[in-house]
């Protein structure tokens, strides 16, 4: 799930994607415009999932985190939905196509699901240790 | 590209404000982590360790059996309360109901109620105080008085399908915290234990009742023990193991909790989230799948081993009368994956039952804290059911053929152990 051919292939997607540029809203609570968030910076724990027709590519895994470690994940859904990283409690729009990053502190440790709220897809199971 | 936290910390006071619905997969019904597995070193030293407990156990143990069972302990002149206490938890049960009808969807207290405080505290609740389903019943509330007699062909085995419905619900339910959810299933529950006790009496509870099977299989471990003609002694665990008196359906009943508390361990595994979520039986019927292999596989490995200590040992029919050895196993799985569900989201239900301006803290037990309890109980629980399967053999075999024929059962035991050593691993 970490390597640097990941963080290259997202920095491709970020550029093709014509994100925003980059925000620190997503730190304070209650600011509701979108956020853009960067590639995964090195050293982040970073998965990258496709879920389509159903499918979460690649298959449903674990994703390793040390405790205090960034964790960066990047779902593009080929249908609206929500994402739910449980314990953590973040959560974050899923648009048709558009890849969203969610972006975190592993603070806490355990295993913990990333869903899909109206799918019901496990897409990884996040391992703080 | 959006992304929509809540809250700055992820335990803080917009903790609440985050929707809890359409949770899937949750392994315990409710709680938003599970256990890390545990080091491999835990999982060795604790394999050596029952490895070695079982053989000295075959060599060392006596030869003479010394559990007295029911008619073993202290006798206490203690009367305990039971209607007032039943009462209290009619009230309770209300309050819990309450929660789900009419509470709200997020930070809704109901589930936590059910799956953390009654489900999971009723172990260390029986553990330390005996049957205490038994005594807070409300069910028990209503009058004993038989119609007919309970068929003894019943037994233990409508407590045996009310706790593989419990476990279905936790377990392979699409929405087990939901609040239509848990209402079914507490309408089912009321409705079959009302029935049951306005035809049979009390007695259906003592049977049928899955949470009381539950809590009282629990509570023969239990310094206090109440025999079977009500009287409350202080006794030993193994005497309170050995009173537990075989009836069709006990061996069902121990496997349904030690093959669910299994299928527990491995439903979270990457390989089976995917096969949950892609192939083509569909999430609940994988899942039922599933735990109904479980449970068989518990069930067949006992059936084989019980059948290969009798032929070895020269007895008949000793699959019922082993069944109380499994109990301290059944207890031990139970509680190396609960204690932290426990511990964590038991301090989510209190704050959220009772209104508290206060936060969970995630880091009250640590993940080493957690793997020595979770591999202590397992070995506690295999060291106990060794125990009481050697005295019953001595009991039950010629004594020529008592060693020999215990090896199925410790064979049985060591899978057994191994097996939940392996799910914390998983």
């Amino acid at each position: 799930m970490r390597g640097r051919g990941v963080c290259a292939v997202l920095i491709a997607v970020v550029a093709t994607a014509g994100c925003g540029p980059l925000s620190d809203t997503h730190h304070r609570p209650g600011n509701s415009h979108e956020v853009a968030t960067a590639a995964p910076v090195p050293g982040e724990a970073h998965a990258e999932i496709t879920v389509e027709a159903g499918r979460v590519r690649p298959p449903s895994g674990w994703l390793e985190a040390a405790r205090g470690q960034t964790v960066s994940i990047t779902v593009t859904s080929d249908v609206p939905d929500e994402l739910h990283v449980h314990g953590y409690d973040v959560e974050a729009a899923l648009r048709p196509g558009e890849p969203a990053t969610v972006r975190f502190v592993a603070d806490m440790t355990g295993v913990f699901e990333v869903e899909t709220h109206n799918s019901h897809l496990v897409l990884v199971q996040v391992a703080v240790r | 590209m959006t992304a929509l936290p809540h809250g700055t910390a992820p335990w803080g006071a917009g903790y609440l404000d985050v929707a809890r619905r359409g949770e899937v997969l949750i392994a315990h019904g409710v709680g938003d982590r599970a256990d890390l597995p545990i080091p491999l070193f835990y999982a060795y030293a604790g394999a050596l360790a029952a490895l070695v407990v079982s053989f000295l156990a075959l060599g060392l143990l006596w030869a003479d059996s010394r559990f007295r069972g029911d008619r073993a302990g202290v006798t206490l002149n203690l009367r305990l309360p039971a209607r007032p206490l039943r009462v209290l938890t009619l009230v309770a049960a209300a309050y819990t109901v309450g929660w789900l009808l009419l509470g709200p969807e997020a930070g809704n207290a109901g589930a936590y109620l059910v799956y953390v405080l009654f489900w999971v505290g009723l172990i260390p609740a029986s553990l330390l105080f005996g049957p205490v389903w038994r005594l807070l019943n409300p069910f028990r509330l209503l009058p004993d008085r038989p119609r007919r007699p309970l068929p003894p062909r019943l037994g233990y085995w409508p407590a045996a399908l009310g706790l593989l419905a419990f476990t279905w619900m936790e377990l392979v339910a699409p929405e087990p915290a939901a609040p239509p959810t848990l209402l079914a299933f507490l309408t089912l529950y009321a409705a079959a234990q009302t029935t049951g006790t306005l035809v049979y009496g009390h007695g259906w509870l003592e049977r049928g009742d899955p949470f009381e099977v539950y809590s009282t299989l629990a509570g023969q471990l239990a310094p206090i023990g109440r025999r079977a003609d009500g009287t409350l002694v202080l006794r030993g665990p193994f005497d309170g193991l050995d009173a537990i008196r075989p009836a069709p359906g006990l061996v069902a009943t121990v496997c349904v909790l030690l093959g669910s508390t299994g299928y527990d361990g491995f439903s979270t595994t990457p390989a089976w989230v995917d096969a949950l979520q892609s192939g083509p039986l569909g999430r609940a019927g994988l899942g039922t799948a599933g735990l109904l292999a479980a449970i068989a596989a518990v069930a067949l490995l006992y059936g084989a081993c019980l059948w290969l200590a009798g032929r070895i040992g020269g007895a008949r029919d000793l699959a019922p009368r082993f069944a109380h050895s499994l109990v301290p196993i059944a207890i031990g799985y139970l509680i190396a994956h609960y204690f932290s569900l426990l511990v964590i989201e038991g301090q989510r239900a209190v704050i959220l039952s009772l209104g508290l301006d206060a936060e969970v803290n995630p880091d009250l037990v640590s993940p080493p804290v957690i793997a020595t309890v979770q591999v202590l109980a397992i070995i506690a629980g295999h060291v106990a059911g060794v125990v009481a399967a050697h005295d019953r053999s001595v009991r039950l075999l010629p004594p020529a053929k008592a060693v020999a024929g215990q090896i199925p059962l410790f064979v049985l035991m060591l899978c057994y152990t191994l097996g939940g050593l392996t799910l914390l691993l998983a």
